[in-house]
């Protein structure tokens, strides 16, 4: 406590002193612990795995509540990183926010790829494990109509589906900082400048594209996050609760997953060269992806300070689609604030369930 | 008017500095990525790194096969059989599931559910 009401100056500086010290010394017996403890646990809801494809897997949440929402909810999960992010645990979870508020949650999550699926691009995450899951969640579920939300690529990859699939199973798409217009992904048009950065002779050699790539890029548009998150944590080495958000961060971090070399090859040229996107030019299939295809119900969610997808980057999901059913949420908070973290329990989900609840009836 | 003199409060006025600091950096590192020098490092940087993998590559290959032992090329055609296998057992568990649910005792929750006003 800051404050003791009635406590003169000399016992509040002297109560400060103490509490200070006893805060060193737990941070010195719980650094220890910190130090020699594994991996943290993550994932809170018990699930089913309904559909394997290779990479993909479709993991069906157990309801929670005794009458359900007629759409179901299918919230796929960007290539690069893991699933659970939806998941870290009781409390910071999004699967578990929803589930409670009465949806039938599925999510369409990634494995490391093999070598031998380095030849997958986006005619396979589109027309293959997206459309799979869907029918696997039709079937399943015994509903033609399904909510699709995707996170960063997961979205980009929902919002080419539902623009593939018009008038079929999307009832409801939601973007959680989905890049659409790639004109605005700054750090990465400048990391891949096309005049400098051989994306043939990257896939050529390597066949997977390793996630620590991926995480340098980050790193290098913020420099400063890792050491000042490291002694922030260290601060607040006294606080189980911080170091157990931390490390459960941390670990999702890390286990950033490899892409199939044609998928990035695909994400460089088509979407960060020739933003082909937005332009309504990309082709997925021989059949090109017009976004004035979609006109369904859409909400776009973007955070304040997010510095890999910026506002401008999400925000012609609105504009440039056909639907007149548009909402736009900008959040506090960074990139991943939007699908996890505490921010996001008390003042995004809500308006995210008000939103889709309205609509999934 | 009566100000109430600060609170001593250490642990704040560091985690502000940490705050303070990140910050600028931060900002100095998004000028430096939208320089045109940056994209330039960063291709050269990205280009060493895979010739350098590469040979390392070729040269570890030579090194596994005069000491006999499996090479990475050999390794992947083990874990792409091996995930050949596991996708098998994969779908023939969700065969065998769909044909027989186990989750009777759950009973699937009615999908009648409304908003509340």
């Amino acid at each position: 406590m800051n404050d003791i009401a009635g406590a003169s100056a000399p016992d509040a500086l002297a109560q400060r002193v103490r509490e200070e010290t006893r805060r060193t010394l737990q941070r010195n017996i719980k650094g220890l612990d910190f130090l020699t403890v594994g991996r943290q646990t993550v994932g809170a809801m018990a699930y089913d795995t309904v559909h394997r494809d290779g990479t993909a897997a479709l993991n069906h949440y157990r309801p929670l509540t005794d009458e359900i929402y007629r759409v179901p909810l299918l919230i796929v999960s960007p290539p690069s990183n893991r699933g659970y992010i939806f998941d870290l645990a009781k409390g910071q979870s999004f699967v578990e926010f929803m589930l409670e508020r009465g949806y039938d949650v599925f999510n369409l999550d990634w494995n490391e790829p093999t070598r031998a699926e380095a030849g997958l691009g986006f005619e396979d995450y589109v027309d293959r494990f997206i459309h799979d899951s869907i029918a696997r969640v039709q079937a399943i579920t015994g509903e033609r109509e399904v909510s699709l939300a995707g996170y960063c690529m997961g979205g980009a990859l929902a919002v080419m589906y539902a623009a593939l699939y018009p008038g079929e199973a999307v009832r409801n798409l939601i973007g959680f900082a989905t890049p659409v217009d790639f004109s605005h992904m700054k750090l990465f048009r400048a990391w891949a400048d096309k005049k400098h950065f051989d994306v043939d002779q990257l896939v050529d050699t390597l066949g997977l594209i390793p996630g620590n790539i991926m995480l340098g890029a980050f790193d290098l548009a913020r420099p400063a996050n890792r050491t000042a998150g490291q002694l922030q944590l260290w601060t607040n080495m006294w606080n189980d609760d911080y170091v157990r958000s931390y490390r459960m961060f941390d670990r999702w971090s890390a286990e950033t997953l490899a892409v199939p070399g044609e998928y990035f090859r695909q994400q460089v040229k088509q979407l960060i060269w020739d933003n082909a996107l937005v332009e309504n030019r990309l082709e997925i299939g021989g059949r090109r992806v017009d976004l004035k295809a979609i006109d369904v119900p859409i909400l776009n969610i973007t955070a304040q300070h997010d510095h890999i997808v910026a506002y401008e980057a999400a925000q012609p999901l609105l504009t440039a689609t056909s639907s007149i059913d548009c909402e736009d949420i900008v959040s506090k908070g960074g990139h991943v604030s939007v699908v996890a973290g505490p921010q996001a329990v008390k003042r995004l989900w809500p308006q995210v369930d008000t939103w889709l609840g309205r609509r999934s009836v | 008017m009566d100000r109430k003199p600060p609170a001593f409060d250490p642990t704040a006025t560091w985690q502000d500095f940490v705050k303070r600091w990140e910050q600028e950096v931060n900002e100095w590192s998004g000028k430096l990525t939208e320089t045109e020098q940056f994209g330039s490092i960063m291709g050269q940087a990205t280009k060493v790194q895979i010739l350098a993998q590469k040979s390392f590559n070729e040269h570890m290959e030579k090194v596994l096969r005069s000491l006999n032992l499996p090479t990475r090329e050999q390794v992947d055609a083990l874990g792409s059989r091996l995930a050949d296998i596991e996708a098998q057992i994969e779908a023939l568990r969700l065969a065998l599931s769909a044909a027989a649910p186990t989750d009777t005792a759950r009973p699937k929750p009615p999908r009648t559910r409304k908003p509340t006003a």
